[in-house]
């Protein structure tokens, strides 16, 4: 473990043991194997200490299913290791095989023996069309393995490979324990479908492991941090709910209840546990069982974002969340739910009437010299139950009650209360630097700079890249201003946002800007009949509110003069509070400096000093702030890009604690035992962050508990050379076609001909019936179609859709257009309709038919298809291997289809004049999905759903503008243009530039 | 008997030969009556309907191959089907297979509808009745939805983009064309949206829709 021990191998420097452990046990068996470890336990680093024992004469190894922070990690870490090891001349380094590379130039990388990140629809093609020797493959690494199953392109990709290179071997890795233990015996069937026999398994628990991590472990201080009183409501609100919810899930007796607990709640995987013992009774259950397993994992956000998210943000989402779900769900109308509402809004701001004038005032006055005299935030935040004492009024309204003509006073006070964990982080800090200093004075200097290459860098890593940006924010600009800013961008969200200086400050300049606004504000009350949950005027308020932000925005771009009208303006009708108003928006470091009688001083001049005094006193009070703070970095864990290694930091912070990074933490400082390290744990006390991360440390072991005892038991079928024979050998299904082997040997070419084929669109590689086809022994032939997704003869083409994808492509209108093509070239035109194995074999209850024929059931859909295409054949098919079947008795007695007549189906001719064109419709397009992995498919989808766009002139739209970004800036003349006339061009630009309602 | 053409019209033939059918116990949308005609249903001019009745104790139909045999073994003839097919000459347009799947363990067919429920085959019958003349336009896909859900629509043709989060990123911009013109960082900021999501929107918007080689 020290560094010259470690020296005496040069090829895995800087490695810790237990890797070394388990690239030696991997190597054993020439098969290769699957490995799984703990999370957080360097996988990346284990994959490129593997590409150094890679070599050109070995044939070329393919890394497959690799996400883009793990190929990017990967790639860094080689790139290290191989500097290192030869200074300077590097050699080739491992590189990405894409769709962009034509097939020769694929080829002449396959042969190269070089080290490739493939995508798997690239390499299945490559293999099925012979343009990838087999033999050229030396070995295939497989990242993410817990996502594998028998039926994936993985699967399918080690089997003809193994088929005809018997010396290939494969590792595969995955990092998620749960994940390999969900489903029945999925360790073994990985296996089995990877054709390896032995399960390597490294819990952070396992000797080697722990000896390595604990040897010199990193120094931890462990913060607990109070909720806020409102924090912790919420958050027993959403437990109470959630648990209401599982009681009610309970109650239908269709779940295992030993599952449903709130702890199990916390984790995604839940959603998982619920889904796969509900997904076959699914048609049987009724709308509200449903609603309650979207509503649990809506409750389960809830909780997850109280902890990360500030308050405002955090209402702003629960404004959302009404506005998306109110009709729906069943946990909005739960009791507690009330309180969840009721709570996040009393974090932001305190709404209330007075009768007199006086009243809020005096307030106001007593709160300002609190303010004076006391300014932590956090305080605040305990003493939330006096909220109406801490908190700064920002908007007193004057409301005429029309029916009484009485004049009652609303006020609207700002709350804003900070997520406790922010002022403990800028203490944290401040107590680092402290610290620094004291040792800089002293002298000391090399103490915590440890081995010289120390940077001093503090590393504050947070889950998400939002986080991190507001953060960032806080330790520069304030916590204060960072709260008032996204207050006031959710009082703008409240407003129509068009005319505002968010995007571009030119429309702000144009005085129009107060016009829209006053104008929203007077007619935004004609909307309030939809919402219930909001008293009219404290949506009124929350208006005024709004629009003086807004006005404020506009008037520090617009300059004094605006300024000046809009008080006179606005001054008569509001009095008083006016002035008020301004000032609180202003900013609560204003109030430090005027005295609450400048009320009577009312004059816009005055207001524009205090603003600027306000910003610079800011300003230098965060440089101020800023001199004494280390240099911090934040990382979003979400990215997944592997830090510390880069940074090399000396103090850590983990803002949200995460069971990963906690070992990354361990294995950084295991492999740099002489550099100081030093973690700072910030955890909410008694929330379920912290509940969630003791949870995941048992789950995970209880994970590998349960591997261990698969593993004792575990059954692989093997060869007379020690080869595992694969899933097949065990229960192969007997096939229909006689000649399923042939395919295995890939000599068989002679009997072609009798083999059967189906010709299959190249997007279909995506899903996985071309394994299972491949699977019963038929000859898969990749090509990009223009008509169908399946052609099994001259006479039948297949259409195949999933029950999601039916109902999405009937909405959309596709569907009916693929039919339609269909039938136009092929006599039998086939829709089939596939559903999943696992799920039931059904669209929908009895109960949701209903009484009435209506035309948004799919059943008049379907029938209605059905009559405009009479020769259209619909079949069901109850899962992928009922689907391979259906193939081959379709084909039984027709002839095989010819692959060049296929492809040229539906495609444009050079003349225009389609070949075969009954109709003799004329294209003068290009067509789409010629070659379907270069087009940006959402766009496209997303494209073809915008209101005036039509299968006609999507294509047009395509050519004469680049992505959806530049669409949004296309001007009518230049859309009419493109989509072929004004009325199309019309209603898109209407659409695109259409006002989103306001959410009030 | 013209009156009773006309009224005939708009009903639903039914063959005496499905007297005791509890199927017809569920067309209640639309009229039907009895008549001497060729196939099972007949439900306009050009189009008709065969009922299959599929009962099945097998408990393992999976497959299309074992459905095939209970076809030949529970049906008392085992070309029936191809004799009934043969029978409507090419007087038909359409022909229309009911295949009720008697099963609990439902198994799959060939050709055209396949059911699961006597309410699903009735449904069908009146559907195919009351539609007879109608235009595609329902599945041609031109919605005319209020502006929400042509948004939703639209902003879900991304994976994983939800209801809550169109709503997020509607109230977030304001406009559609500004959702689309976001940056990531402004993209990043909305609650709810993860950093894989606001990468997906962001490509969705950004990348080329052709990416050239």
């Amino acid at each position: 473990h020290d560094r010259h021990s470690i020296r005496r191998k040069p090829r895995f420097q800087n490695m810790v043991q237990f890797h070394e452990h388990i690239i030696t046990e991997l190597l054993e068996d020439s098969n290769g194997g699957l490995v799984v470890t703990s999370s957080g336990l360097g996988l990346h680093k284990l994959i490129s200490s593997l590409f150094l024992l890679h070599h050109q004469s070995q044939g070329c190894l393919l890394v497959l299913s690799a996400t883009p922070p793990q190929k990017s990690s990967i790639l860094r870490n080689y790139e290290n290791d191989i500097q290192s090891q030869f200074s300077g001349e590097v050699p080739n380094l491992p590189s990405e095989i894409t769709s962009d590379l034509t097939a020769n130039q694929r080829l002449s990388l396959y042969t190269s023996g070089g080290i490739f990140f493939i995508t798997t629809r690239i390499l299945i093609v490559d293999l099925l069309t012979h343009r990838l020797p087999t033999t050229a493959v030396a070995g295939l690494v497989i990242l993410n393995a817990h996502s594998l199953s028998d039926t994936s392109t993985e699967a399918f990709i080690v089997r003809i490979l193994r088929s005809t290179n018997r010396s290939l071997y494969v590792r595969a890795f995955s990092d998620r324990p749960h994940s390999m233990v969900s489903g029945f015996a999925k360790a073994e069937r990985t296996l089995k479908c990877l054709f390896v026999r032995k399960l390597h398994l490294w819990p952070r628990f396992q000797v080697y492991v722990s000896q390595d991590l604990e040897r010199d472990p990193p120094e931890v201080v462990d913060i607990r941090v109070p909720m806020s009183t409102y924090m912790i409501g919420i958050q027993k609100a959403v437990i109470e709910v959630m648990d209401a919810c599982l009681k009610e899930m309970r109650k239908t007796n269709k779940v295992d209840v030993e599952d449903l607990t709130v702890e199990n709640g916390l984790f995604k995987s839940f959603d998982e546990i619920v889904k796969r013992q509900l997904d076959p009774i699914w048609h049987t259950l009724g709308k509200r069982t449903k609603q309650l397993v979207s509503d649990l994992k809506t409750l389960r956000k809830l909780l997850d974002y109280l902890v990360r998210y500030d308050a405002v943000t955090y209402l702003k989402y629960l404004d959302s969340l009404r506005a998306s779900e109110s009709f729906r769900s069943v946990w909005i109308f739960a009791e507690s739910s009330y309180k969840i509402f009721e709570y996040a809004k009393k974090r932001v701001y305190h709404f209330g009437r007075t009768d007199s004038g006086k009243l809020g005032l005096s307030k106001t006055v007593s709160t300002k010299k609190r303010k004076l005299n006391d300014n932590k935030k956090d305080e605040v935040a305990q003493q939330c139950r006096a909220v109406k004492h801490d908190v700064v009024p920002l908007v007193f309204v004057c409301l005429k009650d029309q029916s009484t003509s009485t004049e009652t006073r609303v006020v609207l006070e700002e709350v804003l209360e900070e997520p406790p964990k922010w002022k403990v982080l800028l203490d944290v800090l401040m107590e680092i630097q402290e610290e620094r200093d004291k040792h800089a004075l002293s002298g000391e200097e090399k103490y915590y700079l440890g081995d010289g290459d120390d940077n001093g860098i503090v590393l504050v890593a947070c889950k998400d890249e939002y986080s991190c940006m507001q953060l960032e924010d806080c330790i520069t600009n304030g916590s204060q201003k960072v709260m008032r800013e996204e207050w006031e961008k959710y009082l703008l969200s409240k407003v129509q946002l068009q005319a505002l200086p968010k995007r571009n400050a030119k429309k702000a300049k144009e005085p129009k800007g107060f016009g829209v606004l006053d104008g929203v504000v007077a007619s935004a009350p004609g909307k309030k009949a939809e919402v219930s949950s909001i008293s009219k005027q404290e949506h009124d308020a929350l208006l005024a509110a709004a629009s003086e932000v807004s006005k404020r925005i506009n008037k520090d771009i617009v300059g004094k003069d605006d300024n000046q009208k809009h008080v006179d303006g606005g001054g008569s009708v509001k009095g008083k509070g006016k002035g008020k108003k301004k000032k609180g928006s202003a900013g609560e470091k204003a109030n430090n400096d005027v005295a609450p009688e400048d009320d009577a001083m009312e004059g816009g001049c005055l207001n524009e000093v205090f603003l600027r005094k306000h910003n610079q006193a800011l300003d230098a009070e965060s440089s101020r702030e800023m001199k004494k703070l280390p240099p911090v970095v934040f990382y979003a864990l979400e990215s997944d890009k592997k830090i510390l290694d880069i940074l090399k930091p000396s103090t850590i912070i983990a803002y949200h604690p995460d069971i990963a990074f906690v070992r990354e933490v361990e294995m950084y400082k295991a492999e740099n035992p002489s550099r100081k390290a030093k973690v700072y744990f910030l955890f909410y006390e008694d929330s379920t962050e912290v509940q969630k991360f003791e949870a995941s440390v048992r789950r995970e072991n209880g994970a590998f508990e349960s591997l261990i005892r698969q593993k004792s038991l575990m059954m692989i079928p093997v060869d007379q050379d020690g080869r595992c024979l694969g899933l097949d050998s065990s229960n192969e299904p007997q096939s229909v076609v006689p000649q399923n082997l042939i395919t295995r040997k890939a000599g068989g070419r002679r009997e072609a001909e009798k083999e059967m084929q189906v010709i299959v669109d190249m997007r279909e590689f995506m899903s996985t019936l071309p394994n299972v086809l491949h699977q019963k022994g038929m000859r898969i032939i990749p090509v990009t179609l223009e008509v169908g997704d399946y052609i099994l003869s001259p006479l039948i083409c297949v259409e195949r859709k999933s029950i999601s994808d039916l109902f999405g492509s009937f909405a959309s209108g596709r569907l009916y257009h693929q039919v339609e093509m269909m039938s136009r070239y092929y006599r039998i035109p086939v829709l089939l309709i596939e559903f999943s194995q696992d799920k039931s074999f059904s669209f929908q209850s009895a109960s949701e038919i209903g009484d009435d024929v209506t035309p948004n059931n799919i059943i008049s859909k379907l029938s209605l298809l059905v009559l405009h295409f009479p020769r259209l054949c619909i079949i069901w098919s109850r899962s992928l291997h009922a689907t391979a079947e259906i193939f081959a008795s379709l084909k039984s007695n027709q002839d095989e289809p010819d692959e060049v007549k296929a492809i040229r189906v539906g495609v444009p001719s050079e003349e225009g004049v389609v070949e075969n064109d009954v109709s003799l419709i004329i294209f003068v397009l290009t067509p789409l999905f010629r070659r379907a992995e270069n087009y940006n498919t959402s766009a496209v989808e997303m494209l073809r759903r915008l209101p005036g766009v039509t299968d006609s002139n999507y294509r047009g739209i395509m050519d004469g503008c680049k992505s959806l970004a530049e669409l949004a800036m296309l001007p009518m003349e230049r859309l009419a243009e493109l989509m072929g006339g004004q009325m199309a061009a019309k209603m898109l630009r209407e659409f695109l530039d259409a006002k989103y309602p306001t959410l009030l | 008997s013209t009156p009773s053409s006309s009224a005939n019209r708009n009903a639903i033939l039914v063959s005496n030969r499905q007297k005791g059918n509890p199927l017809l116990k569920h067309i209640s949308n639309v009229k039907w009556t009895f008549a001497d005609i060729v196939c099972d249903y007949l439900l306009g001019p050009n189009t008709c309907a065969l009922y299959l009745r599929l009962v099945t104790k097998l408990d393992l139909v999976d497959d299309f191959v074992k459905i095939y045999i209970c076809l030949r073994y529970h049906l008392l003839h085992p070309d029936y089907l191809y004799f009934r097919i043969r029978e409507l000459q090419k007087n038909f347009r359409l022909r229309i297979i009911l295949c009720h799947v008697d099963v609990a363990v439902p198994g799959n067919h060939r050709k055209l509808l396949n059911f699961f429920s006597l309410e699903e085959c009735g449904r069908y019958l009146e559907t195919v009745k009351v539609y007879e003349n109608k235009p595609a336009d329902l599945i041609q896909g031109q919605m005319d939805g209020d502006y929400l859900s042509r948004l939703n629509h639209a902003l879900t043709a991304i994976r994983h983009v939800n209801k809550t989060d169109v709503v997020t990123l509607g109230s977030t911009f304001g406009s559609l064309s500004h959702v689309m013109d976001a940056s990531m960082e402004d993209l990043a900021r909305c609650p709810g949206i993860g950093e894989r999501k606001v990468k997906r929107l962001y490509d969705a918007f950004h990348e080329p829709f052709k990416r050239e080689v």
